[in-house]
């Protein structure tokens, strides 16, 4: 560092008095308006700053300008940023595990509800099933929740629950509500059902990452971040 | 002797061979006890213990013969963007954003298509009582431009439904029947209560206001809502006086 601050400050010492002229070489050049802004600068600019600090500082500036690299579209040129939401992704496996919580958890986003004997299903659209015991209406309360990613529909028959984790129908075995568990799963048996959140868009209005459909991983939320100008939600 | 004895015996257990013979034909018949009940916004949808779903284009079937493990039985790749499914009797009545379409279920594994009423393009939700199907239109978030209402069709003759009256509401959603009694959720607006009775002629008797009301589902003289924020309980033993217990956020 120092050397190549040799190489490149050294040239760049300009008498204006004495009217010196100087070999100019490396990045003289480009310092010269800088140098003419003040003539008690003048002579000390070049001199007394610190050439490390100034290349560290061109280097740190290098390495930030790489947080504004802009997208460039092969058709349409560079796209701009914006602040949107960005996928989560989870890999296929992990994501269509199924887990029940006996503990009440807050309502997001409202889907379907079906009624079985004394327990009401209230599905939370792309997350899960809601459990809410009504032995007794006037008490009727969440005594749990049922986590299925991409879960939008429900049916009951028996001890069986019926619903969908993204397009693969799965079966889940609710005879015993603290162990239940998936005991069939018919995977992608409807490709073509419109499932609107968390695949594809998130639930919220706004500029959002369009993605390419994965096989190996599934959406399973959104965050907000910098993303390029692309899909945008009404 | 031994004949006697034996006439005897039976004249003795034949009233509980009876009885348990009945019981048993009862529990295999009353499929319905076990199914529970979905609301008029649904996909999946269980009768004559078959597994119905319909996705954006498909009806598929599934058999619950092993409920364990539902079995793909049928297929039919249908042209018209599927929305909900309601099972009725013998039939299944797809709203659709097209039209309301019937099926038939006589042969379970099989539906096949035997009437039909189009409709300007709108998302539909259908409940059906006796001869007469109620279809919601909502015209609002990209279902389409139909005029939002509630569309009453007779379907006396099944093969050919026919739009009988139309009462415009203010973006309607899920609806349920009970008695004749029929309860329209139309979101911020509340939940209207009409009365049936004369179906083609309803009268509101009054709103309920105390939601964001998307479906609703009468079981057991109880109306559970579906609310934006959870679920709203009113006591229906009158139908036409929706009490309210409980709102579970």
């Amino acid at each position: 560092m120092a050397r190549l601050c040799n190489v490149l400050i050294n040239p760049v010492v300009i008498a204006k008095n004495s009217k010196m002229k100087i070999k100019y070489s490396g990045i003289g050049p480009l310092l010269l308006p800088f140098a003419l802004k003040s003539e008690k600068a003048l002579t000390g600019f070049f001199f007394k700053i610190n050439c490390m600090k100034y290349l560290s500082f061109i280097f740190l500036m290098i390495l930030i300008s790489s947080c504004w690299k802009i997208n460039i579209h092969p058709d349409y040129g560079p796209v701009p940023k914006v602040w949107g939401n960005k996928p989560v992704f989870a890999a296929v496996d992990a994501a269509k595990k199924i887990l029940y919580d006996p503990v009440k958890h807050s309502l997001i986003n409202a889907g379907n509800i079906y009624v079985f004997e004394n327990t009401i299903f209230q599905v939370d659209v792309g997350r899960g099933i809601h459990v809410i015991d009504n032995s007794v209406p006037s008490d009727a309360h969440r005594i749990g929740f049922i986590t299925i990613n991409g879960c939008e529909q429900v049916s009951i028959r028996g001890s069986y629950l019926y619903t969908n984790s993204y397009t693969d129908l799965v079966t889940i075995d609710i005879s015993d509500p603290v162990n239940m568990k998936i005991v069939n799963t018919i995977p992608n048996a409807f490709p073509d059902m419109w499932i609107s959140y968390p695949m594809f868009e998130p639930e919220e209005s706004g500029y959002y990452e369009c993605n390419a459909f994965r096989t190996d991983s599934v959406v399973v939320g959104w965050v907000k971040d910098s993303i390029p100008q692309g899909c945008y939600k009404n | 002797m031994k004949i006697s004895i034996l006439s005897k015996m039976l004249l003795f257990l034949s009233p509980i061979i009876f009885l348990c013979a009945c019981e048993k034909n009862s529990v295999s018949n009353n499929g319905a006890a076990q199914t529970g009940k979905g609301g008029s916004i649904t996909r999946f949808t269980i009768a004559k213990n078959y597994l119905y779903v319909v996705s954006n284009h498909f009806l598929n079937v599934y058999s619950l013969s092993d409920p364990a493990k539902p079995r793909q039985v049928h297929t039919s790749d249908l042209n018209y963007d599927i929305e909900t499914i309601y099972p009725y009797g013998n039939y299944l009545f797809l709203g659709t954003r097209t039209g309301l379409y019937i099926y038939s279920i006589d042969t379970a594994s099989s539906p096949s298509l035997i009437g039909e009423a189009k409709h300007a393009r709108s998302c539909d939700p259908v409940v059906v009582n006796d001869s007469v199907a109620f279809v919601t239109l909502k015209s609002s978030s990209g279902c389409g431009p139909a005029e939002a209402g509630l569309y009453i069709h007779d379907i006396a003759d099944i093969n050919h439904p026919v739009l009988k009256k139309t009462i415009p509401l203010p973006d309607p959603m899920g609806l349920g029947i009970q008695d004749s009694i029929l309860y329209v959720c139309c979101g911020s607006a509340g939940m209207k209560v009409f009365n049936v009775k004369d179906p083609y002629s309803p009268t509101l008797i009054s709103t309920q206001a105390d939601g964001k009301y998307l479906d609703v589902i009468p079981y057991n003289g109880i109306l559970i809502c579906n609310d934006e924020e959870g679920i709203i309980l009113y006591d229906i033993h009158d139908p036409a006086k929706p009490a309210l217990i409980k709102k579970i956020s």
